[in-house]
């Protein structure tokens, strides 16, 4: 993994003593909180509903068991023991004191970690595919990426004021999972016949309160060009954005206002412009961020592994956690392993100091000293021997992190919703408790197969519930809790916005909706269809009969 | 007392302002105006040849490119900030200084905080009208606020991957 | 009725002014028929820019048992959390706490969402 050098490490030393600064600058009342807000969310410091809460990126979702040993110190020492993995691969802490902040940014710092640009009208953390230089299937590895785009938008002195806040995330695989489809920028590498890199650029998808999916402006970018063809996106999007109306500000608007292929033409016009030279990097730069991903460490396996075998063959529950946890690894002997912060009942996406501990120690041991963090709120040790998975099994089942549910019925994704966040309309958390233990049980889950519950407690999305192959969204009906419920939506390779299915539900209604969605695709469904497959074949209807029916 | 701070080697002083910015229905004073593009479209000629010195303000959603013939006789461009979160004069500095070669003063007006210091030095800009009562020594730090930029810009620092390579 | 709530700066914790001082528990909060009371209390508590983060009003009713903040958003913040029931106030425990969190019925709050979107 990339390793910062000193010129890195000295950028985020010296954003952590300008925010001690503005924080000793705001506690002795020097400056007003109108002047202190804009400067502590650019260091992802909110105040929530309960306290303050920080965000701190993740970039592209990648830690060292170092940097996740960091994070649970400072979850334990700093907030209450716990952190929040969110879906654009932040951590979330929910209890922190404003006069502890700098203290965190300067530990954080000390492992290269920070809170930079997790909040306000900037470039965003980047995500990319959680499967990064693991899988088979990717043309080259995204992170390499995803770095370059990091440090060139880090204090971008012309995009630190855009619109509306701007995300990037990017995948080097043709299969989607990094939904790169609603992002402001999505970006997917293929390599042509003669080796040549090159993205396809995909701009203007995005969720909140209009979802677009993204249009492709340029099939074929080569990779050198990169940073100078985002510059005239950014600077287009920057010049013309809107402004007047924070809701149609984010650059899907301006995309779908003048059209894919018009926003495309200013692109290329703008870019056509550009001295490349002076913003691209040059090879050698390119060189070195890429050695900093090159595989190491990697031993000479043959791809079946006895012992995984065996443990598959003599354990169910090892067997059932293969089937859904374990994914094929590019390299023999290998596999990915996720680590499911889904377990029954609890909160999706919150973590354990404990559990942050004992994933940094897997990850030391048996995963070349790197775990990621997923957009679906789950972690991943990516780089496990199929020799260590039964230990790494027993390790995690110890500490409830072998639920087998990837990408099943209970792997929900929710915002923290309104139990802490202060835009949030209804609470997401107990919705997303509910329905897990509703469908707690191993067989029924992996009998209903892949099915993607996305829940936002408000029209910001970060729920993702938009592309939910069923989307819950909160909602304040004259000053109760109701649920919308969308169906049809995905953010993968077939990337939907999903459909309203009726009048919003009240809370004790909504896991009996989602039972009798179950019912009717049980019933419904043919040979082989995921549930979104059903229901795009059957279409809205018999679904909103069963859910609604009882209400006639 | 002044209420231009003027940036020179990285230094920022207070600076006398010989310029009068001027209304669209204001008479024109004597000396040194700065005017709104739309008059400096209108009257820009007679303007020039009364033999003043002469800047253009342009508005957050004025083009910089209208200005392109003009830019070797202005002396003073000012960008308008309406609200310091309105970031398009960023791009509007860049277009003039990087793609335009204007080298006269660029001066950021409007709502223009100390926070934006740093910013506003890498996009080209070299003199300021605070919003608010902040001082020279103020400006000086915020503009170095860190030792490293991971981008080339306006004000030719050396970015983080030219300095790699000489390191 | 009106009660008079707040963040504490320093700690982000969620305060009730009392009449005299700033308390972290709902029940121990003055209640203000007087509207123009509420109001300058209000004003006073935003002046108090080197201990509190944005002072509002929020409406309160009488529930079973007691009072409670009308609005579902105020009762979580003199409660805490669903998910952690150990953590956030309700974890003080006591008779005032069960009746906020038996407490049903709602109105919309706007609550902190200034706080958060940039004016």
């Amino acid at each position: 993994m990339y390793r910062y050098d000193d010129i890195d490490r000295e950028m985020l030393a010296d954003r952590a003593a300008e925010f001690r600064q503005q924080c000793v600058r705001r506690l002795a009342g020097e400056i007003t909180e109108d002047q202190f807000k804009p400067l502590r969310l650019m260091n992802g410091l909110y105040l929530q509903l309960h306290a303050y809460m920080l965000r701190i990126a993740i970039p592209y979702g990648a830690l060292n068991s170092v940097q996740l040993r960091k994070l649970a110190d400072i979850a334990r020492e700093y907030d209450r023991g716990y952190g929040h993995f969110t879906t654009r691969t932040n951590l979330q802490l929910h209890w922190i004191k404003l006069k502890d902040a700098p203290d965190i940014l300067d530990e954080l710092a000390t492992v290269g970690l920070h809170a930079i640009q997790t909040s306000g009208n900037c470039i965003r953390n980047l995500t990319a595919d959680p499967y990064a230089g693991a899988t088979a299937d990717e043309v080259d590895d995204p992170r390499i990426w995803a770095e370059v785009i990091r440090q060139w938008s880090t204090f971008h002195p012309e995009f630190s004021f855009l619109p509306r806040k701007f995300k990037i995330a990017v995948t080097g695989s043709p299969k989607d999972r990094a939904a790169i489809r609603v992002y402001d920028i999505g970006l997917r590498l293929h390599r042509d016949g003669e080796g040549a890199l090159s993205f396809e650029v995909i701009v203007g998808g995005g969720q909140g309160r209009a979802p677009h999916i993204g249009a492709v402006i340029r099939e074929r970018l080569p990779v050198r060009r990169l940073l100078s063809y985002m510059q005239a996106i950014l600077r287009v999007y920057n010049r013309h954005g809107r402004r007047d109306n924070p809701n149609k500000a984010r650059i899907k608007i301006l995309v779908a206002s003048l059209g894919a292929e018009e926003f495309a033409r200013q692109v290329e016009e703008e870019w056509s412009l550009t001295d490349k030279e002076a913003v691209d990097l040059p090879d050698t730069e390119l060189a070195r961020i890429r050695a900093g991903f090159a595989p190491t460490g990697f031993e000479a396996l043959p791809p079946v592994s006895a012992a995984y075998e065996k443990a598959k063959a003599s354990s169910a529950a090892f067997a059932r956690f293969a089937r859904h946890n374990v994914v094929a690894h590019k390299q023999p002997g290998y596999a990915l392993v996720h680590v499911s912060l889904k377990a029954i009942g609890e909160t999706p996406g919150d973590c354990s100091a404990d559990q942050m501990e004992l994933v940094a120690d897997l990850a030391e041991r048996y995963s070349l000293d790197e775990a990621r963090v997923t957009y679906e709120q789950n972690l991943l040790l990516p780089h496990v021997k199929l020799d260590d998975v039964p230990a790494v099994h027993e390790a995690l089942a110890a500490a409830g992190l072998a639920t087998p549910n990837i990408a099943l019925i209970s792997d929900i994704i929710a915002c923290p919703g309104l139990d802490y966040c202060a835009l949030a309309n209804a609470r997401a958390i107990p919705i997303a408790q509910d329905i897990a233990r509703r469908f707690a049980d191993p067989v029924l889950a992996e009998t209903i197969g892949e099915l993607k519950i996305k829940i936002s407690g408000c029209i910001n999305a970060c729920g993702h519930h938009h592309v939910g192959h069923i989307g819950i969204l909160g909602v304040d009906k004259k000053g109760e809790e109701f649920y919308q419920l969308t169906l049809g939506g995905s953010a993968d390779d077939d990337a939907a916005i999903g459909q309203v299915l009726g009048p919003a539900l009240p809370a004790d209604r909504v896991t009996s909706a989602i039972d009798h969605l179950v019912e009717v695709y049980l019933r419904e469904r043919r040979q082989g269809e995921r549930f979104l497959d059903t229901f795009r074949r059957a279409g809205l209807g018999v679904f909103k009969e069963a859910v609604y029916a009882e209400a006639h | 007392m002044p209420k231009l701070i003027r940036w020179q080697s990285g230094v920022a002083a207070w600076a006398e302002d010989p310029f009068t910015a001027v209304d669209d229905d204001q008479s024109l004073p004597r000396g040194e105006v700065i005017v709104s593009l739309a008059r400096f479209q209108r009257e820009g000629r007679d303007l020039l040849a009364g033999g003043r010195g002469l800047g253009v303000r342009l508005e957050s959603d004025d083009a910089p490119e209208a200005l392109i013939l003009d830019l070797p006789q202005l002396e003073v461009v000012a960008l308008t900030f309406p609200k310091y979160r309105d970031g398009r004069a960023y791009s509007a500095a860049r277009v003039l200084r990087e793609r335009l070669g204007f080298r006269g003063e660029l001066r950021a007006v409007g709502d223009v905080l100390l926070e934006m210091g740093h910013l506003l030095v890498r996009c080209g800009f070299d003199t300021v009208e605070p919003a608010d009562d902040t001082t020279p020594e103020q400006w000086t730090r915020v503009a170095r606020r860190y030792r490293h930029v991971y981008q080339r810009a306006a004000d030719g620092r050396e970015p983080a991957f030219a300095e790699r390579v000489r390191v | 009725m009106k009660a008079l709530t707040a963040n504490h700066l320093a700690d982000g914790e969620v305060v009730f002014w009392t009449g005299e001082s700033w308390s972290e528990r709902f029940v121990d909060a003055v209640l203000y028929e007087d509207n123009e009371l509420a109001e300058a209390a209000e004003a006073h508590a935003k002046a108090q820019i080197t201990l509190l983060v944005d002072p509002y009003l929020i409406e309160v009713a009488a529930v079973d048992g007691g009072l409670a903040p009308i609005s579902y958003r105020e009762r979580l913040r003199a409660l805490g959390p669903t998910n952690k029931p150990d953590h956030g106030k309700q974890a003080l425990g006591g008779e005032d706490i069960a009746v906020l969190a038996r407490a049903h019925g709602a109105a919309r709050s706007k609550g902190r969402v200034d706080l958060i979107r940039r004016k």
